[in-house]
């Protein structure tokens, strides 16, 4: 019991990181970025190949790669089609997530890549008769304190400040002299770094990478932001916390029938959309005006 | 400009019926695929199969063309498609050996391939009409996300449930196309049409309606009740192309009709052009074309001395490198939306 609720909370603190980075780049710019799945799996990638040179450098180069590759998507791709509505970007984005894995196919190939990242993650801690996985523990630590960080940094900097004033009216905050590159920017960065916290705690999970790594996670924290409310960042973080918490609840309670918790929930994301298209916690710029 | 992709270069002048622009793509098509097709038995199989995917761009042409709502579910009725052709058309013998989970009455039935693929084309229509009545009240972003929801369900539904379909393994033994001129004939059927279904009333009415939803109103068109009748038509030539697919391959499965699917011909029509028949024909041979003249340097080519061989996934590469290309520098596609005509037959 203890555990099916740890696992529902680590689940859920998993999601919210994911749906919080694509919540981030959303809130500025309206894209729904597909291609946030290839940076969580870059960063896995990169964990994987680099954990000889030991975790603390492993995990930096990670973190770094990650934000590299955030941003040169932003400077390739997405700085080009500023003016383009949010369904062209959309599909820019599933094309630069295609991409992106094939690329991963093309270098590392298109089998598996195990290796172990801190095994101590899968062990149990006993309470008397109760077991409960370290990995857990670790993830809800971890999302914690990187939703906590990410709180602070938005609601008490300058640049969070920004950020925010660009989520709810992009050009308002530019007319105020916001400079919208930079926010951009610092949104695709920091989006980076949550993709590579959500790799840590996948690929420990997993011990093995492929091209098509962070698909899965991608689809659910995507559809986490947007029944969250698309334009709000806690409406993201808590959407993502949402879908996660209701995937581990359903493959607890539903049994032999677990293999059709995904029916479920996406029926459930149909029914949140059609009775608040906006999202649960809903934003004006978001709303079509007719 | 922040609306290229969706919206029509076209003049309202041009959506009046032109022999050109209707004939232009079908002889294209016609030619290209009869040329193809006497290459060589593994090219005229390409063909068969690149001429299910025409259809199932013209599915998304004529949604995504005609009304500007993305989806991303349509490749979820071309999976109904292919199962209920599979279900209708597999011998019982093969059903009953191989299918032993799936629901008496459906063991039973039998049925050659035309009727089936009747049958396919209604059930897929349906249950878009179904869908669409409650999906078509979203747009932009809502709708992208809701449609993708819609692919989800059915992807794990049909992958699981063994009542109705193979589940997570092959159905296998479907019969197979006799000749490439069925499929011919099937795609040239489809164009003529989607391009009627364009040039109709509703059509323009609805492309009014991308244009200027406001305006559309004022003249009396329901958005609504439009969109639910073009995502209808949509998902019943989806559910052919999944047919036509499962008759092509002689077999069929859930995964052959999941993301990978939904970009491709998203890719074709994108890159081709989504505002015409033309742009959709366009697109589904050039990216078939390039496809494949890197599946040969992946094999590997020897020029002279030096051989070349390009490493797997270098062909989904390509692919979406030209999707993202196109989209920032051609957003209307290579077409640049319009249809097809003859520069010294037209008057504009």
């Amino acid at each position: 019991m203890i555990q099916t609720i740890l696992d529902a909370l680590s689940y859920g603190g998993l999601y919210g990181l994911a749906a919080l980075g694509i919540g981030l780049v959303f809130g500025v710019m309206r894209l729904v970025n597909f291609a946030h799945g290839e940076l969580i799996a870059i960063g896995a990638y990169l964990l994987i190949v680099t954990i000889d040179l030991g975790l603390p450098i492993s995990i930096s180069i990670a973190v770094t790669g990650t934000a590299i590759l955030a941003l040169l998507m932003e400077f390739s791709v997405f700085k080009r089609l500023r003016l383009a509505e949010p369904s062209v970007l959309l599909i820019a984005s599933f094309g630069v997530s295609v991409f992106l894995q094939r690329l991963y196919e093309v270098i590392f190939g298109a089998l598996p890549l195990s290796g172990q990242i801190a095994p101590w993650m899968t062990g149990v801690i006993e309470f008397g008769d109760t077991t409960i996985t370290r990995g857990s523990l670790v993830t809800i630590g971890l999302a914690l304190v990187l939703l906590g960080g990410m709180w602070f940094f938005i609601e008490k900097t300058t640049l969070g400040l920004q950020i925010r004033a660009a989520s709810s009216d992009f050009q308002t905050a530019r007319l105020l002299g916001v400079r919208s590159n930079r926010v951009i920017g610092a949104a695709f960065v920091f989006s980076g770094v949550l993709a590579a916290a959500v790799a840590f705690v996948l690929v420990t999970q997993r011990g093995s990478v492929d091209p098509l790594f962070g698909v899965n996670i991608t689809i659910l924290a995507l559809v986490g932001t947007v029944i969250g409310g698309l334009g709000s960042l806690q409406g993201a973080a808590l959407g993502g916390f949402a879908v996660g918490t209701t995937i581990s609840l359903l493959n607890s309670f539903l049994g032999n029938y677990r293999i059709y918790t995904y029916t479920w929930l996406f029926i459930l994301v149909i029914i949140v959309l059609l009775v608040r298209p906006g999202g649960l916690i809903s934003n004006k710029a978001v709303k079509e005006r007719v | 400009m922040s609306n290229d992709l969706l919206q029509s270069s076209q003049l309202p002048g041009v959506t009046r019926f032109q022999w050109q622009q209707l004939l232009g793509p079908i002889v294209v098509v016609v030619i290209v695929a009869y040329a193809a097709s006497s290459v060589s038995a593994s090219f005229a199989f390409l063909t068969e199969g690149t001429l299910a995917l025409l259809v199932m761009v013209l599915a998304l042409q004529v949604l995504i063309g005609n009304s500007g709502v993305l989806s991303f579910g349509q490749a979820a009725f071309a999976m109904v498609g292919g199962f209920a052709t599979g279900l209708l058309t597999v011998p019982v013998r093969i059903k009953e050996n191989v299918l032993d989970e799936l629901w008496e009455p459906l063991k039973m039935i039998n049925m050659g391939i035309y009727p089936s693929l009747v049958i396919a084309v209604a059930i897929g229509a349906f249950l878009a009409f179904i869908t669409g009545l409650f999906l078509m009240r979203l747009s932009g972003l809502a709708a992208g996300i809701a449609t993708f929801a819609v692919l989800m369900v059915a992807d794990n539904v049909l992958f699981n449930w063994k009542l109705i379909g193979p589940g997570p393994q092959v159905m296998p033994q479907v019969p197979k196309f006799g000749f490439i001129d069925e499929s011919i004939a099937i795609a040239v059927l489809v164009m003529i049409v989607v391009y009627l279904i364009g040039i109709s009333r509703r059509g323009r009415l609805l492309r009014a309606t991308r244009e200027d939803a406001l305006a559309a109103r004022a003249l009396g068109a329901s958005i609504w009740r439009l969109r639910v009748l073009f995502f209808t038509a949509s998902g019943g030539i989806a559910a052919l192309s999944g047919a036509m697919y499962a008759h092509h391959a002689g077999a069929v499965s859930a995964r052959d009709f999941y993301l990978g699917f939904t970009f491709t011909t998203l890719a074709m029509l994108v890159i081709g052009g989504a505002s015409s028949v033309w742009g959709a024909v366009v697109g589904t041979i050039l990216v078939t074309a390039i496809g494949q003249l890197l599946l040969v340097f992946e094999g590997g080519v020897t020029l002279g001395s030096i051989e070349f061989t390009l490493p797997n996934g270098v062909r989904g590469l390509v692919i979406a490198a030209a999707l993202v290309v196109i989209l920032i520098w051609r957003p209307r596609g290579v077409t640049g939306g319009k249809e097809f005509r003859l520069p010294f037959l037209s008057r504009t």
